[in-house]
C-alpha cells in the first residue's frame, strides 16, 4: 500500500510537471491564460503529490514497516520516534524527496503570491520551476527510489548510524535543503524577468526576499550542521573543509555576494551582470554540491554509494548551466549598468569588493575540494590540499571581508562617499584601537589574527552604534520625537538596513568563536587510574571519579566520570560515554562539554584497560566556541528582521520630509523604501 | 606639491583603481594557494604503490588501505596502536600513536598519514577511518545479522 501511494504521488507528480511545462509553451505561443492556470494547478498538484509520497514513507518509519528497503536500512524497533522521523532524511532517497517536497511547497508560495499576476513572465518562471520539481520526480523514480521493496522483510532493521542519533542531526539537514529549495525560486524568476525583457529593476526585489529566506535556511542549516559535527564527532572541531561541508558552503558564499549586490542594482541600477551570474551560480552550487558529494567524484572520508544519482544530477547541471550561460548572453543587453563606478569608497565599490572577494574564495574552495580529481586526471595521484591550503587562502580574504563589514554602516552612494566616509572614521577606529590594546593588555593576546579581529570587532561595533545614534538623534530633533520612539521608528522604518546590521554583529560574533577556538584551543590527554588526578597545564586538572557501564534506550555505554576544575577553581562533573549500539558494529563517542560564554571544556573517554582500572582522557580547552552559536542566533534574528515587513504603519510624507534632512543616504533609502511598498 | 597630488589623482581614475586593486588581489591569491599548497599538499597512495614506489617513500603521505586482522595491537589507553595496513597483495606495518577513532578495527578502512622509518615500519600521526555514510548502506538488508 506505502509502495504503491508513493510510487503513484510520485509518477503523477512528473506527468503534472510534463503537463505544465506543456501548458506554459502554450501560453507562450497563444497567449492563453487559462493555460497558465493549469499550469499552476498542475504545479499545486506536484506539491499534493510530493506531500502524499512523503507521508507514504514517514508512515512506513513510525509503524516500522520493513517492507520498503529503506526503512529496514535507516531504523530499528527500538530506535526513538524522534530519530524514527528523523530517518526521513537519514539515506540518500529520503533525503532527495524532502527536498523535492520543499522545493514544490516554495514554488506553490511563489505562485500564491504571485496569483494575480498573469502574464509571460509568470508563465516563464512556472515552466522553470515544473522542469525543476520534474527533474526530482524523475530522479526519484529511475535513479533513487524511496519506495524500493525490501528483497527479504527483515524481523528488524539495521538502525540508525549512531553518528546521525544526535538532536543537531534531526535539525540540520532539513534547513539546508531549505535553503537549496529557496534559491531555486530566484533561479526561475530570473529565467521569468530577463526573457520577457524587463528593463526596470522591480523583479530583483521580489527576488531579494527569497534570496534572504534561502539564505537564512542555508545558514542555520550549515551552524546546526557545524555544531553537530562539534559535539558529536568528538574531535573537538566544527568544520573539517571536508568535501561535505564545502558542498554546502558553496552556494552560500555566493548567495551572500547576491544578498549584497542585489541592493546595488535595486539603488542604482548597477552590477547587473553580476546579479544574473550570481543568482544562477548560486543554484547551479546547490546541485553541483550535491553532485560531487552523491556521485563518488570525490573520494572523502565519507564514502558514497555510486550510484545512478550522479549521472542524473550531472545532466542537470550542465542543462542548467548551459541555460544560465544563453539567458545571460542573449539578454546581456538588458544588463548594462545604468552608472559608472564614480569613486571606489562609496557603498558601489564596496558591494564589488564584497562580490570580487566571495567569488575567489567561492573558487578556491571549489578547486581545492576538486583538487584530487583534477591532479589524478593530469598526473595519475591523487593529491589533496588538506586544511592549511584553505586556512592560507580563505582565512585573510575573510578578515578583509569582514574589515569591509565593520566599516558598512559609514558607506553611502555615489560620488561623496569618499568624504562622508573620511569625516566618521575616526571614532570607530579610536574604538578598534582601544579594543585592540585593551585585549592585548588583559589577555596578553599577541598573534596578529587575534589582534586583528579584536581591532575589527572593535570598529564595528562603534560604527554601527555610532550610526544608529546619529541618526536616531536627527530623527528625533527634526521630529520631535522622545529618543526612544525614534529608535523604534529608526529601526521599524528600515528593517532591512538594521536586520543586516544585525546579521554582520552575528557574523563578528562567529568571528570571535573562530579564532578564539582555532588559535587558542589546546588539546591534553591523560592517563589515570581511577581516584587519581591529573594536572594539564593552564591552571586546568581532572580527577577521574569511576568507570561503569550504563544502557541507554538501543545502546550500551561505558561511561566515565569525571570532575573538571577549571583555574578559577569551579569544578565541574562531567561523563564522558562511549556507546555500543546493538545495531551496530562500531563504538560511538560521547562528548561531555562544559560550556561557558568564556570557554568550552570538552572530555572524551579516548580508551580503557584492564577493565577500566585504567583510562585515558582527551580534553580539549576551547576558548570562545559558545560564540558561534550565540552568533548564530544573532545573525537569525537580524535575518528574521530582514523579511518582517514594517511593523509601524507610516505616512510616505513624513518619511520623505524626515529623508530630505538627513542627506543623499537617507532620501534614496527612503525614496525606495516607499517605492517598494 | 600641489600639482603633483592634482596630477596623480588625474592618473589614478576609478578604473585604474579597481585594476591595481585586482591584479594585487589575484597575485595575493596566487601566492597564498600556492603556500598553502605546499604546506597542506599530501600525496593519496594506495599501499600497492606505496610499496613499489621507492620515491613515495621519502616523503609524507597519506596511506590507503585495510586494518589486516593478524598483528593487530591495540592500547587504546596508552593511545597506542600497531597493526598491518594492507591489500590484497601487499602490507605494510604501521605504528600509530594519537586517539583512536570509533570505527577503528580489524578490516575496517582506513586511512594512514605519516612517514615511512628506516626500520621499515610506517609512523603514522594521523588515522582516518572512512565513516559508514549515511547514504551507503554498509550491509546489503538481506544480510542480517544478530
Amino acid at each position: 500500500m506505502t509502495l504503491l501511494l508513493g510510487n503513484f504521488g510520485l509518477a503523477v507528480a512528473l506527468l503534472a510537471a510534463a503537463v505544465a511545462v506543456m501548458a506554459c509553451i502554450v501560453e507562450g505561443r497563444f497567449g492563453s491564460l487559462s493555460a497558465l492556470r493549469t499550469a499552476r494547478i498542475c504545479i499545486i498538484s506536484i506539491f499534493g503529490l510530493f506531500t502524499l509520497s512523503s507521508i507514504a514513507l514517514m508512515g512506513a518509519l513510525i509503524d516500522s514497516d520493513f517492507h520498503l528497503a529503506y526503512v529496514g536500512r535507516f531504523t530499528e524497533k527500538a530506535l526513538p520516534t524522534g530519530y524514527k522521523i528523523a530517518a526521513f532524511w537519514a539515506g540518500q532517497e529520503g533525503s532527495l524527496l524532502l527536498w523535492g517536497w520543499m522545493i514544490a511547497a516554495m514554488a506553490v508560495l511563489a505562485i500564491v503570491v504571485n496569483w494575480k499576476k498573469r502574464d509571460r513572465e509568470q508563465a516563464i518562471t512556472t515552466a522553470v520551476l515544473a522542469v525543476i520539481c520534474g527533474f526530482f520526480a524523475a530522479l526519484m523514480l529511475f535513479a533513487a527510489n524511496p519506495f524500493t521493496l525490501a528483497e527479504q522483510v527483515p524481523a528488524d532493521g539495521h538502525g540508525l548510524n549512531p553518528m546521525l542519533q544526535d538532536p543537531g542531526m534531526i535539525a540540520h539537514p532539513p534547513f539546508l535543503f531549505l535553503g537549496y529549495a529557496g534559491f531555486a525560486i530566484p533561479f526561475a524568476m530570473m529565467f521569468g524577468a530577463l526573457l520577457t525583457g524587463r528593463k526596470d529593476n522591480h523583479w530583483v526585489d521580489g527576488i531579494r526576499r527569497w534570496a534572504v529566506a534561502a539564505w537564512l535556511f542555508l545558514t542555520i542549516g550549515i551552524l546546526l550542521g557545524a555544531q553537530w559535527a562539534y559535539v558529536e564527532l568528538g574531535w573537538g572541531g566544527y568544520w573539517a573543509w571536508d568535501p561535505v561541508e564545502n558542498a554546502s558552503l558553496l552556494p552560500w558564499l555566493t548567495g551572500t555576494a547576491l544578498l549584497h549586490s542585489i541592493m546595488v542594482q535595486q539603488q542604482r541600477g548597477m552590477l547587473k551582470v553580476w546579479n544574473a551570474v550570481l543568482i544562477a551560480l548560486t543554484f547551479v552550487l546547490c546541485i553541483f554540491g550535491t553532485y560531487i558529494t552523491r556521485s563518488g567524484v570525490v573520494d572523502s572520508v565519507h564514502s558514497f554509494g555510486k550510484s545512478l544519482v550522479g549521472t542524473f544530477f550531472l545532466v542537470f547541471l550542465l542543462g542548467i548551466i548551459l541555460a544560465s550561460i544563453v539567458l545571460i548572453v542573449v539578454r546581456r543587453r538588458l544588463l548594462r549598468p545604468e552608472h559608472l563606478l564614480e569613486t571606489v569608497y562609496g557603498r558601489e565599490g564596496a558591494f564589488l569588493a564584497i562580490n570580487v572577494l566571495l567569488l575567489v574564495m567561492t573558487a578556491v574552495t571549489t578547486v581545492g575540494t576538486v583538487f584530487p580529481v583534477i591532479s589524478s586526471a593530469f598526473t595519475g595521484n591523487a593529491v589533496s590540499v588538506g586544511q592549511p591550503f584553505y586556512n592560507k587562502v580563505i582565512v585573510p580574504m575573510g578578515v578583509c571581508l569582514m574589515a569591509l563589514m565593520a566599516v558598512g554602516p559609514l558607506l553611502t552612494y555615489g560620488k561623496g562617499a569618499g568624504g562622508y566616509l573620511k569625516k566618521h572614521i575616526t571614532p570607530p577606529l579610536a574604538g578598534g584601537a582601544v579594543v585592540m590594546i585593551a585585549v592585548a593588555a588583559i589577555w596578553r593576546v599577541t598573534h596578529p589574527w587575534a589582534l586583528a579581529t579584536a581591532l575589527i570587532v572593535g570598529v564595528a561595533a562603534v560604527s554601527a552604534v555610532w550610526d544608529l545614534i546619529t541618526t536616531t538623534y536627527r530623527r528625533a530633533r527634526n521630529g520631535d520625537e522622545n529618543v526612544i520612539l525614534a529608535l523604534v521608528h529608526t529601526i521599524d522604518g528600515n528593517h532591512r538596513r538594521y536586520g543586516g546590521q544585525t546579521i554582520h554583529i552575528g557574523m563578528l560574533m562567529l568571528m570571535v568563536g573562530i579564532a578564539g577556538s582555532s588559535l587558542y584551543g589546546a588539546k591534553h590527554t591523560v592517563q589515570l587510574t581511577p581516584g587519581d588526578s591529573g594536572d594539564i597545564g593552564g591552571g586546568w586538572s581532572i580527577k577521574f571519579e569511576k568507570v561503569e557501564q550504563t544502557r541507554g534506550e538501543n545502546y550500551e555505554a561505558v561511561q566515565a566520570t569525571v570532575t573538571v576544575r577549571d583555574p578559577a577553581g569551579t569544578e565541574m562533573t562531567l561523563r564522558p560515554q562511549r556507546r555500543f549500539y546493538d545495531k551496530a558494529e562500531d563504538s560511538n563517542t560521547q562528548v561531555a562539554n562544559w560550556s561557558t560564554w568564556r570557554r568550552d571544556a570538552y572530555v572524551t573517554l579516548a580508551g580503557w584497560q584492564d577493565g577500566g582500572r585504567q583510562v585515558a582522557i582527551e580534553m580539549i580547552v576551547n576558548p570562545l566556541v559558545a560564540w558561534l552559536w550565540i552568533g548564530g542566533i544573532v545573525m537569525t534574528a537580524g535575518g528574521l528582521l530582514c523579511l518582517l515587513p514594517r511593523l509601524i504603519p507610516h505616512r510616505l510624507a513624513d518619511c520623505a520630509a524626515a529623508a530630505q534632512e538627513t542627506g543623499t543616504r537617507q532620501v534614496e533609502t527612503a525614496v525606495l523604501h516607499g517605492a517598494n511598498r | 606639491m600641489d600639482r603633483a597630488d592634482e596630477s596623480w589623482s588625474l592618473f589614478m581614475t576609478t578604473s585604474r583603481k579597481l585594476w591595481i586593486a585586482g591584479v594585487l588581489l589575484a597575485g595575493a591569491v596566487s601566492y597564498l594557494a600556492y603556500a598553502g599548497a605546499q604546506q597542506g599538499w599530501v600525496y593519496y597512495v594506495s599501499v600497492d604503490q606505496f610499496t613499489q614506489d621507492r620515491q613515495q617513500q621519502k616523503h609524507r603521505v597519506r596511506l590507503m588501505g585495510r586494518v589486516s586482522a593478524d598483528h593487530l595491537l591495540l592500547q587504546s589507553a596508552q593511545l597506542r596502536a600497531a597493526f598491518d595496513i594492507e591489500s590484497d597483495s601487499n602490507r605494510l606495518p604501521v605504528e600509530y600513536k594519537g586517539t583512536i577513532p570509533d570505527l577503528f578495527k580489524a578490516g575496517a578502512d582506513v586511512v594512514v598519514e605519516g612517514k615511512l622509518n628506516s626500520a621499515g615500519i610506517f609512523e603514522a600521526d594521523v588515522l582516518l577511518t572512512k565513516c559508514a555514510s549515511k547514504y551507503d548502506p554498509k550491509h546489503p538488508t538481506t544480510e542480517k545479522r544478530s
